[in-house]
């Protein structure tokens, strides 16, 4: 096969696999969502029930197991903690994802974006899918101590609380400049 | 009178004449043209441009050395018409939301100069055959620049009206082929160029029964501009939003390297 042939049947075989995956059924609740209440509704999921899964990862909890019961239950309980330490993982890649969404909404809705910000979170996008799959796997094979897991733990707990203030305080903020701009538009329709 | 086109080619290219009079019809009296005209002006050239070769092989045949030459010049102003339809097109999709409007087709740009160069570069072999290899180019740019408009719009959510995205897709399906149809050419051009013209016509022959049966029904106005936000609001919000990403990326290294955060 020459190399021409290669060199622009690779092109078209990507590029029609890329138009083939944006083609691809839309999901649900992906299209654009203009509605700015809806971003003051983001970012309390994951707090609810927070206190309890904090028990259930802590270490002194494990510890006493460890010293109290036989091994199968112990593997048992080890087994359990990687599950809610993925779910957690799950959860944070969900608050990543809400950011994200809330990010394109306002690029969409705004009259000029920077190209420096959009590319830079292109970037954080591409940098957490990949660290996010590295570590789920390792949690999967069973690499991951537990220490991390603790320490996963903390940082999920530490970020929801953060991140739920910050979703509020953009949402309220983004609501306002919305309703501003209604009130602008409402404002040029009757001068009309 | 056209000995030696085969008998199949001819009649494809009359079913070719005839499919795109009926859209220039439909163009019409659906009044679509308002919406679409730099669209109408392409299918009104590449109509022009059937008739015209027509004659000219007619008159010349289809080996001749005076056909080519203006064969492939009428063909270079059908491709400029068709460049121009395609931004009509991509306007029509993404232009609403003037601020990722005005980065699009800045990347949009580049690509096509980025496209244009790998496909100067992928062909630099021999000077022979330069306007196929001009056109293979330009036709993967179109491609290029259709499927980036579509990741665009994946990326930010945007729903499309589907008469736009219907174009959109058979513009960039009518390039593919034709960016593979040029290549197979080049490759194998004395046993090819019957069946080359042949598989040529019935791709654009597809498209243009898929813009017919997209333009079947008046397409109302375009969409208007969204109501968007005030310019400070991206301006404070965007750099946050960045920095929490940022944050819950590094917090995510943490996990990935515990041994950087215990030293």
């Amino acid at each position: 096969m020459s190399v021409t042939l290669i060199l622009f049947f690779g092109p078209i075989a990507l590029l029609l696999l890329a138009l083939g995956w944006t083609l691809w059924k839309p999901r649900e609740g992906k299209n654009l969502q203009t509605d700015p209440r809806w971003l003051e509704e983001r970012g309390q999921r994951h707090t609810t029930y927070l206190p309890q899964i904090r028990q259930a990862l802590a270490p002194a909890d494990y510890n006493y197991l460890s010293k109290r019961t036989p091994r199968g239950v112990q593997r048992r309980v080890r087994r359990e903690r990687v599950g809610i330490a993925l779910a957690y993982l799950a959860a944070l890649r969900g608050d990543f994802e809400s950011l994200l969404r809330m990010a394109r909404v306002i690029a969409l809705l705004s009259p000029e974006v920077a190209a420096t910000r959009e590319f830079e979170r292109l970037r954080l996008i591409a940098k957490f899918v990949w660290r996010y799959q590295i570590i789920r796997w390792k949690l999967l094979a069973g690499f991951a101590p537990m220490v991390q897991l603790d320490g996963l733990s903390d940082l999920v707990s530490g970020l929801s609380v953060r991140m739920e203030a910050a979703l509020n305080e953009l949402g309220e903020r983004a609501a306002a400049a919305a309703e501003l701009a209604s009130s602008m538009n409402r404002r040029g329709l009757g001068a009309v | 009178m056209l000995k030696e086109i085969s008998q199949s080619q001819q009649i494809l290219w009359a079913v070719n004449l005839a499919a795109g009079a009926l859209l220039l019809v439909l163009l019409g009296l659906r009044k679509n043209y308002r919406a679409f005209p730099a669209f109408s002006l392409y299918v009104l050239l590449n109509l022009t441009l059937g008739i015209s070769v027509f004659a000219l092989y007619s008159r010349w045949g289809f080996f001749s050395r005076s056909s080519w030459p203006i064969a492939w010049g009428m063909q270079a102003l059908v491709l400029c018409a068709r460049a121009l339809a395609v931004t009509e097109v991509c306007k029509h999709l993404l232009s609403r939301y003037r601020g990722v409007w005005a980065l699009a087709w800045r990347v949009l740009l580049a690509c096509v100069a980025f496209v244009l160069l790998y496909s100067g570069l992928a062909a630099r072999r021999g000077l022979g055959f330069v306007l196929p290899k001009a056109e293979r180019g330009l036709e993967l740019a179109i491609a290029a620049v259709i499927v980036a408009v579509f990741v665009f719009m994946r990326y930010y959510g945007v729903k499309a009206k589907a008469t736009d995205s219907s174009l959109a897709v058979g513009f960039c399906l009518y390039s593919c082929f034709s960016v593979l149809n040029n290549t197979i050419l080049e490759r194998f051009l004395d046993n090819y160029v019957a069946l080359w013209n042949f598989l040529g016509m019935l791709a654009f022959l597809a498209s243009l029964l898929l813009w017919s049966w997209t333009l079947r029904k008046p397409q109302g106005e375009a969409l208007p501009e969204e109501t968007l936000l005030p310019l400070g609001v991206y301006q404070s919000l965007a750099p946050q939003i960045n920095l929490r990403l940022r944050s819950l990326n590094d917090q995510l290294c943490k996990i990935w390297k515990p041994e950087v955060t215990r030293n």
